[in-house]
């Protein structure tokens, strides 16, 4: 099947190093402390954070940092065919594994010992690339709830068919059975903090595609950026300022 | 007790809004309930605005997201094809299932899912079904052979109280908004949807069901909750109020005013039966703006 046509266009129109059209919401649940929805295409997730709070199993409780917890739960009209074990599954259970350690590694988390910090993440509609849309929501709740990190954390996915390296994949791209690689950076400090990849690929072309990514990610940092600096005129403007 | 009344009172004179309406919950509210307004400057009797978005989700075949207040319901249906049971050949199915993620609000938490979820569910399930909103043999496609289940799933983004009529409005909207997908009998006998690639096989298997995608409604159930405090009667309660003040009553009428369902789960406060003839004048006042929002809602969805 051609992904790249020999025009150099993909499935949805695109070209290679194009990514889809994002677009970020702060403040989408009233109740908690932080929370966001993102699109990356269509693909459209909410995250929400409570905390920090009380540490609801004392046992749990860590005397010199926060304990973090994270769930990763996906709607059951979210991808095609709809889901019958939209929590529990194995792939669920490894993706809240994956944003939680993300997280962890930027949440200044000795700022706030023996307490808890939830983050929840909700896939509304499911189309490619839905680790990376939970982490960029992720970020911004956390943005949000003012819980100090030590600088946002951007994901994006990027992978290698047809022999071009394409940038943000979508479902049909992301099942094509070639390799997908998923990069998790702290951009102003460009540091890398997820990195997973599935499939072979030669080490030279991966060092291309990795870089991809993180170009990718480097360009949904400044769009959070521009989102957060909104935001707080936004509040400047109601606090009369 | 006395004692502490007063110990409040004094305190009152010197505390800030923020913290009174924290340490004295119910003294604050109804303080304000003397006055003939809530803390968010509604009259006792008004709902909050409410708001409704058809199409909300595009991989579903309806889907509609529905917000009264800072509640937020977001409902989708999914068909699949099924055999009808054997005593009842003609009729398809209708499986609704309400979920409450973690997001919604800070009392949920992982692993232990709301209290208030399989209630409302169940709620939902009984109005729905009984209100004859949806005729099931609609839903039927080749009798006794194959016919429609259609999976409403609604998940709760934000719990701000009021959780039962968001739902049913979400649901209703989702119905009115369903597109039925066509399909055709395949050359093994099956039932196969037509998507728009399958040009060539849609010439060799005529549509089964071409001319029947909508479904038709008819007396759409809309409900309002109430809540008894005292004397007082509070339309569309948010959260806060509701755990504070816990007799709730929901009244559901349908599009013509004929009364649906009524279900007050208990409560401290008993109810006269004049309060709840009060309720039911309420609830008639609040179905109107109801079907208006929903009439709105699909005229837009067909202009686009």
């Amino acid at each position: 099947m051609e992904y790249v046509n020999p025009e150099g266009l993909r499935l949805d129109g695109r070209r290679p190093m194009e990514m889809r059209q994002l677009r970020a919401e702060i403040g989408a649940v009233s109740g908690a402390d932080g929370s966001a929805m993102f699109e990356m295409g269509n693909t459209k997730v909410i995250a929400a954070v409570y905390g920090p709070r009380e540490v609801q199993h004392r046992s749990q409780m860590v005397n010199d940092k926060a304990l973090i917890r994270c769930e990763y739960t996906m709607a059951n009209f979210s991808t095609g065919d709809r889901t019958r074990k939209p929590k529990g599954d194995r792939r669920s259970t490894e993706i809240s594994l994956v944003i939680r350690q993300t997280m962890e590694a930027c949440i200044l988390t000795h700022l706030m010992p023996r307490s808890q910090i939830d983050i929840f993440v909700q896939v509304l509609q499911a189309d490619g690339g839905t680790r990376s849309a939970c982490i960029n929501a992720a970020t911004l709740a956390l943005a949000d709830a003012g819980i100090p990190m030590r600088d946002l954390v951007t994901s994006c996915s990027s992978g290698y068919l047809n022999s071009t390296p394409l940038l943000d994949l979508n479902y049909v791209e992301d099942s094509a059975g070639g390799p997908d690689v998923t990069v998790g950076i702290l951009p102003k400090l460009d540091k890398v903090t997820l990195l997973q990849m599935d499939a072979k690929l030669p080490m030279d072309i991966f060092e291309n595609v990795m870089q991809l990514a993180t170009e990718g990610c480097k360009a949904v940092a400044n769009y959070i950026r521009e989102v957060l600096i909104q935001n707080t005129k936004q509040l400047e403007h109601r606090r009369g300022v | 007790m006395g004692g502490s009344a007063n110990g409040a009172t004094d305190l009152s004179s010197e505390m800030e809004v923020d913290a009174f309406r924290r340490l004295f919950p119910l003294r604050f509210h109804e303080r304000h309930l003397v006055e003939s307004v809530r803390p968010d400057a509604r009259p006792l009797g008004k709902a909050r605005e409410t708001s409704l978005a058809l199409g909300a989700v595009g991989s579903a075949d309806g889907s509609a997201l529905a917000k009264i207040g800072c509640t937020t319901m977001l409902a989708a249906i999914k068909m699949e094809v099924m055999t009808p049971a054997t005593d009842a050949p003609d009729e398809g199915c209708v499986a609704i299932d309400f979920h409450m993620p973690a997001i919604c609000s800070p009392i949920v938490r992982p692993g232990r899912p709301a209290e208030a979820a399989p209630v409302v569910s169940k709620q939902l399930s009984d109005t729905i079904l009984s209100s004859g909103m949806i005729d099931l043999k609609e839903l039927s496609l080749v009798s006794g052979k194959a016919a429609w289940m259609a999976y409403l799933d609604i998940y709760c983004l934000d719990a701000d109280g009021a959780l039962f009529d968001a739902a049913l409005l979400a649901a209703a909207a989702a119905f009115s908004h369903l597109q039925i997908p066509v399909v055709s009998l395949n050359d093994d006998g099956r039932i196969v949807v037509v998507s728009k690639q399958n040009e060539v096989e849609k010439l060799k298997n005529k549509p089964v069901n071409e001319e029947k995608r909508k479904l038709k409604l008819k007396g759409i159930p809309f409900a309002l909750t109430c809540i008894l405090h005292k004397n007082y009667i509070l339309a569309d309660p948010t959260a806060e109020e509701e755990s504070i003040m816990e007799t709730l009553i929901t009244i559901v009428l349908d599009s013509s005013c004929q009364l649906v369902s009524l279900y007050k789960p208990g409560g401290p406060a008993l109810a006269y039966e004049s309060v709840i003839q009060d309720c039911i004048a309420l609830s008639r006042q609040r179905v109107r703006e109801l079907q208006t929002i929903l009439n709105e809602a699909i005229s837009d969805m067909e202009v686009d």
